[in-house]
């Protein structure tokens, strides 16, 4: 069966939203103060891609709920699939990051406590996976890995908003909302912050979903006769 | 007008950020055949 033309549009949508904010990027923003070269424009790729990475973490955590609520194995595909993403886009995040610390701060990693928070996030989904990996039973191992995913959702926000702002020192700019619960950016950099960080949003949703049905026809050949 | 001549970096990530898209596309379209089948 074709995909019906919604379908076909949204995604073409999606393919123009991704391609603006990348123009945008380069042609519409302008570059930030007191940064190397054009090292802010990193800006509007790093952020949307740990952006990415919280919400799957998060939409992990929610899909985990649902699965120890109603024992749906669809649950449990579409959590594992939303940590591969996660740590995918936090990857991401981290080389990224790296770059631009390469040519602010003259060395690809600093202990600084932003660094510090992310690596931490992908030992903590990392060991998701190691779990998943480890426990045969495939009842068991979609309860643990559940529990250990609604964990996460404490887990993930401290990491993301709160450890780095605990630290009394950081070389990391203030992020976009600073401690005043105040936006101070450019506007014409928050518009396009705010249409990359949408669009990688809508990105993994659509990639999970790919995923998640990838994972069910797998587990569907595994049991077949 | 970006200053340093960059805009081969912009036009790599099209690039990158369209095959990427269109390798999904195709993926998809595999998916929906493998779940059609019995």
């Amino acid at each position: 069966m074709a995909l019906k033309p919604l379908s076909i549009a949204w995604r073409w949508a999606l393919w123009v939203w991704i391609a603006l904010a990348i123009v945008g990027a380069f042609y519409y923003a302008p570059l930030a103060q007191d940064f190397i070269g054009q090292s802010s424009r990193i800006l509007f790729f790093h952020v949307p891609m740990a952006w990415a990475s919280f919400v799957a973490f998060l939409a992990a955590g929610v899909w985990s709920v649902l699965y120890l609520w109603k024992r749906q194995p669809d649950h449990d595909r579409a959590a594992a699939a939303a940590v591969e993403l996660g740590l995918v886009f936090a990857v991401l995040a981290t080389l990224t990051g790296a770059m631009w610390a390469k040519v602010m701060w003259h060395a690809w990693w600093n202990w600084d406590p932003r660094q510090m928070s992310i690596v931490i996030a992908l030992a903590f989904y990392g060991a998701y996976l190691v779990l998943r990996g480890g426990v045969e039973d495939p009842e068991a191992r979609a309860r643990l890995c559940a529990v250990y995913a609604v964990i996460g959702l404490v887990v993930a926000p401290y990491l993301y908003f709160v450890m780095p702002r605990q630290a009394e020192f950081s070389l990391h700019p203030q992020p976009v909302v600073n401690a005043t619960a105040k936006v101070e950016m450019n506007s014409r950099m928050l518009q396009v912050l705010l249409v990359s960080s949408f669009g990688f949003t809508v990105f993994f949703f659509w990639v999970h979903g790919l995923r998640r049905r990838l994972l069910r026809l797998a587990d569907r050949r595994s049991v077949a006769p | 007008m970006i200053e340093g001549g960059i805009g081969w970096v912009a036009a790599v990530n099209l690039v990158i950020w369209t095959g990427l898209f269109l390798y999904l596309l195709r993926l998809e379209a595999k998916v929906r055949d493998l779940e059609k089948e019995p």
